[in-house]
């Protein structure tokens, strides 16, 4: 886990919202890269679920179509 | 009249490539839902060139926003200590959407400003000039923090942008 000191402070909310957003930004390119290995390794969908703590229809709804495709493409 | 129509048909047309290119822009960059920043990228595309020559007109190299949305991202994590290169977590493309993506907060925001921008101007076509008009009234957010990375001011942008507009006849 790296080392969140120091955090921007409360008093300077533009660099505090901006570090949010760009964590938001990282947090969603490693769910992605970190499904998309799942599945590859045999994970079920309701495995990588629970994993994220979301149902399967939300996860299979927001990644299978994008790991769908990046197949089709290694394929092609 | 007639000519109020053909500006209003015309400006349709360019909604929909400024949508379909920012969907676009967005999956190439690894995101699901489009932004302001995408829509800015869709602008500099778009075919009158009036989004491009604005950043010109301010010695900035249009074609350096993409990296400078990047930066802002790295530098907001180096705030709180965290290296992005180290973490090894680029984004990958995503599959291209046959159908319009809603777009992300900022992205609505945008072609808010952008339908009310238009609504006072009904002299021009719809130019990609409007969009960075646009985005430049937002003071806070992703395409903020990138035109500061870039050392462009929004006041500037805006009169280089209007300029732009201005030369173009209806």
């Amino acid at each position: 886990m790296p080392n969140l000191d120091p955090l921007p402070s409360a008093e300077e909310p533009e660099d505090a919202l901006a570090a949010v957003v760009a964590l938001r930004h990282m947090a969603d390119q490693l769910e992605r890269k970190a499904v998309k290995e799942a599945i590859a390794q045999g994970w079920s969908w309701s495995q990588v679920a629970e994993a994220l703590g979301v149902s399967k229809q939300a996860a299979h709804k927001r990644h299978a179509l994008h790991i769908k495709s990046a197949k089709g493409a290694k394929k092609g | 009249m007639f000519n109020r129509i053909r500006l209003r048909l015309r400006d349709m047309r360019t909604v929909s490539k400024l949508i379909a290119g920012a969907d676009k822009q967005a999956c190439l960059l690894g995101e699901e839902r489009p932004g302001a920043e995408h829509f800015v990228l869709s602008a500099l595309n778009l075919e009158d060139g009036t989004a491009r020559r604005a950043f010109e007109r301010l010695g900035a190299d249009s074609g350096k926003f993409q990296e400078a949305v990047e930066k802002q991202y790295s530098e907001a994590l180096s705030h709180i200590g965290i290296d992005p290169p180290s973490l090894d977590i680029q984004p990958e493309p995503l599959a291209i959407s046959k159908t319009f993506q809603e777009s992300q907060a900022s992205g609505q925001d945008l072609m808010k400003k952008l339908f009310d921008l238009k609504q006072k101007d009904k002299q021009h076509p719809l130019l990609g000039a409007h969009v960075l008009c646009a985005v430049a009234d937002m003071q806070h957010g992703v395409v903020s923090r990138a035109f500061k990375v870039m050392g462009i001011k929004p006041e500037q942008l805006i009169r280089s942008a209007r300029e732009e507009i201005h030369g173009n006849p209806p």
